[in-house]
Formats: structure tokens, C-alpha cells, sequence
């Protein structure tokens, strides 16, 4: 019984203890509990967010497991296809007879450059017709660092050349040359070469010229002639500046007839189908300046030189001195030109004195920054000639025209000169020339 | 008299010449003033930098001279006489060719005519 006493006694402790400690559980507010709820929220809304994720996550390692399984497919046929390129390839492989020995692929080169022409023209007076067409290949076969052969060949149909009409075919050689560089200063040149009298017949004849016609007073001097000559330039400083020199030893003029007429004097420096009957070459040069102040300006001066027997006799000296200048101001504009003097001893005519010079410009009309096409390929060009032959003729030529550009290569030209000649050999009258340029 | 008379054509010939370069003298003058006068105004320099201390062993540096470049040679020779042609119309094997040519018959200095060479090799075409 007191046993029972003393459990009916720990009973009220019991609750005491218990109202004591859940005293605090009854303590937790309603907020307290919503702020709970909120988190516990909050949690299952990360938790399906992250179970999306994982979704989304699978789905794309579905496809990248797919994607790789098609590489894997397309490595197996690129190689499938390797391979069978290989077992081809060593199939069809025959063994060379040679190494292939090592360096360069090429020590040499062969190629043609050149240009071609068509010409039309009206004289004052007369019917137009296509007067020309040219072909002038030059041929060029380098045969190591320091060789150089080069020929150029003119191929022209000439319409009205015969008396009474018609028209005549020539292939003419216009140079022939070996080129030797001895060394950073000696060119050695020999063959049918072109003389550097001026600066014309090396550096502006053909469809380099933006003038269909020769300038008049270049009849007084040999564009090429057979002989040799050392050739080079020094430069000055670094900014392009040089000075060029050229000595030269060539056949020279001679006699169409062996005898020393005035009439017989042929320039053509014995490469056509006369003989070379005077004993002694004639000898020449040029010493010339260039200057650039920058790309596109520039300056070159010039003075050159030639001098040699032409009769058979040998008792007659040709000569001829000539000056030669250029100007280059902006990519547009230029202005060139030669003064040309010869004088050569005849059993007729005495000492007969050939003089004559042209100035020719040019510019592009390109430089006044215009939006139109067409303008910007048109260059301006104009020239003035005055000759005197020494034998009772002179010439006084005015050129105007232009020069349309379709391209860098294919040009096309149109002049009209105002001619004013009298004395025995006097030029026709005024005319126009177009001419279509291609150069190669 | 008579040779006064035969001087007489020489003078007007020489006088119409020397009125021709006048002229294009003349020319020249107008578009390279004109020339400088469409180039941009010039950029305001920088300010000097300090002027080194004077002494009497150490002597005035001369400014360098500007070495042109393959690009500026071939602008400054190429197009004196013929239009400019693309690196890519020749190949390479083919630009060392023409450029022998063109060494020897325009009279270029070789270390420039290489220098051109490269410029037009690095695009030639195939």
C-alpha cells in the first residue's frame, strides 16, 4: 500500500514537470509558425525546380548520346573511305625511276607578255579605214637568276601601205637580247638591243604610249641596233633615288645604197637586208637621274648620246644627242618629253642637221575625286611635236585626246592631231586614229 | 640678214617649246597646291619631349632616313610607264621573270627590283 502511496505522489510531479517543460512548445506564435510554413514552401518549390532541371538535363544527354553515335558512325566511314583511298593509291603508286632531288621546283621560267592593237584612222580628205593591227609578242625565257633572254617580234597588217591600195603583211624583229647580271651594278646586254637614246623606244613605245603615234622627231634616231652594252644603276640613299648609266657599241646607221646621199641614210641599224660595209661601230650612252620625293611623285632627267660612221666609205659621221626629262606629280598627272638633235656628213646635201622634240601630258581625271564611273577612266592627253629633217621639211603636230581605261590592261584611244608640215617631205593633214590597246 | 632669217623659225620654235613647259610647269604647280590642299589638316603634335642635357661629348642625333618599302618602290616605279598590274596575274616563278626584265630595262637598282620582287611574290597568285 505505500508502494501505491508513493506512485499517487509522484503523479502530480510528474504532471508538474510535464506543464513545466511544454510550457515552451506552447510558446511558438503563428508567425513564427508561418515564417516556418514559408521556408518549408519555398523548399518543395526549389525541389521541383530542381527535379525539372534534371528532367531537362536527361533529355539532353539523350541527345548527346545520340549525336555521338552518329560522329562515331560518320568517323567509321570517313575512315572506311581513308582507307580505301590508301589501298588505292598504293595500288596505283608506280616507283619513280629517279629521286626527286631536293631545292627549288624551278630554276628557269618561260612566258610571253606583250600587246596587241587595232587602229582606226581618218584622214582629212580621205575615206576612214582600219589602218592597223599589231601583234608584238615579246618572249621572255629566264634560264637562272642571272640569265635572261628576251625577243619581241611585230606582227602588223599595215591597210593602204601599197601604192594604188591595198595592204601589206611585216614580221619584224624588234630586239633580241641576252641579258647577263654580272653583278648589283654590270648588266651585261648583247644582240639586237634597244638603244637607250632617250627614254622612248625602252620604256614607252607600244601600247605603253598613250598616244596611237611615235612622236615625230623620234624618226631621227634608231630605236634598236646590233651590238652590246653594259648597263646599271647606283642607288641614292633609301628612298629610291638612283642614277642609271648605259654604254653601249652597235653597228649603227649605214647606207641603203653604200654610197653617202642624204636620202640613204638608214637608221634601222643594219637589221634589215642591207649589208654593214664601213669598218668602225658608232658607240653611245646615257647617264640619267631619277628622283621620287614619294610613291607617285617623281622626277628623271636624262642625257644621251650616239655617234658612228654610216657611209660605206666611212668618210661620214652620224650623230645625236639627246635630253630627256619626266614628271610625275600625284598617280594622275605626268608630263614627259625628248629633245632630239642629230647631224650627219653627205656627198649632197653637206652636213645636214636633224633636230626636233616633243612634250606630251597627261592627266587622269580620276584626280578630281568625281563619283562616276566613267570619268574616273578617262585620262587626258595632249601632245606637241616639232621637227626639223636639216632637208627643207618641217612639222609643227598638236595632238589632243584620251585615253579610256576598261581595265589595267585593255585601253581604248582616240586622238585627233592638228598637222601643219610643208617642204618636200611634207605629212598629210589633219586626223583623227582610235586605237584599242590589250596589253599582255 | 640671212641668217637673222634662218634663226627666225628656230626662235619661234624654241619660244612655242618653252611656252609649252611653262605651261606645264605651271600645271604641275596648280595640282600639287591643290593636292595639299585636299590632304587633312594636319594632327596636332604631341608635345616635345624633353630636350636631352648638352654636353660636349654627345653629338646631335641626325633623324633616320625612311627606308622605303617593296610596296612604295613598286608604287614609285612600276607606274611611270604602265598601269600597276595585280600580284595575282603571274605566279610567283613567273613575277621573278618579269621582274629581270624590268630590272634591265627600266634600269633598276637590284636590291629595290628584289624588294618589288617580294612585294608581288607574297601575292602572287597560283
Amino acid at each position: 500500500m505505500k508502494i501505491h502511496l508513493h506512485r499517487f505522489g509522484l503523479l502530480p510531479i510528474g504532471c508538474a514537470l510535464g506543464l513545466a517543460l511544454a510550457q515552451p512548445v506552447a510558446a511558438v506564435t503563428d508567425e513564427e509558425f508561418n515564417a516556418l510554413k514559408d521556408v518549408v514552401g519555398k523548399q518543395g518549390q526549389r525541389m521541383d525546380q530542381l527535379e525539372q532541371t534534371h528532367q531537362q538535363d536527361q533529355k539532353t544527354h539523350e541527345q548527346d548520346q545520340q549525336t555521338i553515335q552518329k560522329l562515331q558512325q560518320q568517323v567509321g566511314e570517313t575512315q572506311q573511305i581513308a582507307t580505301n583511298a590508301i589501298q588505292k593509291a598504293e595500288a596505283a603508286q608506280v616507283q619513280p625511276v629517279h629521286p626527286i632531288p631536293p631545292g627549288p621546283a624551278s630554276t628557269h621560267n618561260f612566258m610571253v607578255v606583250g600587246d596587241a592593237e587595232v587602229q582606226f584612222g581618218k584622214v582629212q580628205g580621205q575615206h576612214s579605214a582600219f589602218a592597223m593591227a599589231d601583234f608584238a609578242p615579246i618572249f621572255l625565257f629566264r634560264a637562272n637568276d642571272n640569265v635572261l633572254f628576251e625577243a619581241g617580234f611585230d606582227v602588223t597588217l599595215q591597210n593602204g601601205s601599197q601604192p594604188g591600195g591595198g595592204s601589206s603583211t611585216h614580221v619584224d624583229l624588234s630586239f633580241a637580247q641576252l641579258d647577263y647580271l654580272f653583278n648589283d651594278y654590270i648588266t651585261f646586254v648583247g644582240g639586237d638591243i634597244l638603244l637607250p637614246l632617250g627614254t622612248y623606244s625602252e620604256r614607252t613605245a607600244g601600247w605603253l604610249n598613250k598616244i596611237p603615234d611615235d612622236p615625230l622627231a623620234r624618226d631621227f634616231v634608231p630605236g634598236s641596233g646590233i651590238g652590246m652594252q653594259l648597263r646599271g644603276a647606283v642607288p641614292i640613299g633609301q628612298s629610291g633615288q638612283s642614277l642609271t648609266y648605259a654604254v653601249f657599241g652597235v653597228n649603227g646607221p649605214s647606207s641603203l645604197d653604200t654610197n653617202g646621199l642624204a636620202s640613204n641614210l638608214d637608221l634601222g641599224g643594219n637589221v634589215g637586208d642591207t649589208g654593214n660595209w664601213h669598218s668602225n661601230p658608232s658607240g653611245g650612252g646615257r647617264i640619267g637621274w631619277f628622283f621620287p620625293w614619294k610613291p607617285h611623285y617623281d622626277v628623271e632627267l636624262g642625257v644621251s648620246g650616239q655617234s658612228g660612221e654610216w657611209d660605206n666609205a666611212g668618210s661620214h659621221l652620224w650623230s645625236a644627242a639627246v635630253l630627256d626629262a619626266a614628271v610625275h606629280i600625284s598617280p594622275f598627272f605626268e608630263v614627259k618629253g625628248e629633245f632630239i638633235n642629230s647631224w650627219y656628213g653627205t656627198d649632197d646635201s653637206g652636213n645636214v642637221h636633224a633636230r626636233g622634240g616633243w612634250v606630251q601630258a597627261g592627266y587622269k581625271l580620276a584626280g578630281l575625286d568625281l563619283d562616276y564611273p566613267v570619268i574616273n577612266n578617262l585620262e587626258l592627253v595632249s601632245r606637241y611635236d616639232r621637227v626639223d629633217d636639216g632637208l627643207g621639211t618641217r612639222t609643227d603636230r598638236c595632238t589632243l585626246g584620251y585615253v579610256y581605261y576598261f581595265s589595267n590592261t585593255l585601253l581604248f584611244e582616240g586622238d585627233y592631231e592638228f598637222v601643219h608640215s610643208r617642204g618636200p617631205a611634207a605629212l598629210p593633214s589633219n586626223e583623227f586614229v582610235f586605237q584599242l590597246s590589250y596589253g599582255f | 640678214m640671212n641668217s637673222l632669217r634662218s634663226l627666225k623659225p628656230r626662235l619661234q620654235g624654241g619660244i612655242l617649246l618653252a611656252t609649252i613647259l611653262a605651261l606645264a610647269c605651271a600645271m604641275s604647280i596648280g595640282i600639287v597646291l591643290a593636292d595639299d590642299a585636299k590632304a587633312p589638316a594636319a594632327k596636332p603634335l604631341p608635345p616635345p619631349p624633353p630636350a636631352p642635357e648638352k654636353t660636349s661629348a654627345t653629338k646631335p642625333e641626325k633623324p633616320a632616313l625612311k627606308k622605303v618599302t617593296g610596296a612604295e618602290l613598286y608604287q614609285i616605279h612600276c607606274n611611270r610607264c604602265h598601269p600597276e598590274r595585280y600580284a595575282t596575274e603571274w605566279n610567283s616563278g613567273e613575277w621573278k621573270t618579269l621582274m629581270t626584265h624590268m630590272r634591265v630595262r627600266a634600269n633598276l637598282p637590284p636590291a629595290q627590283a628584289k624588294q618589288i620582287l617580294k612585294y608581288l611574290q607574297e601575292d602572287s597568285g597560283n
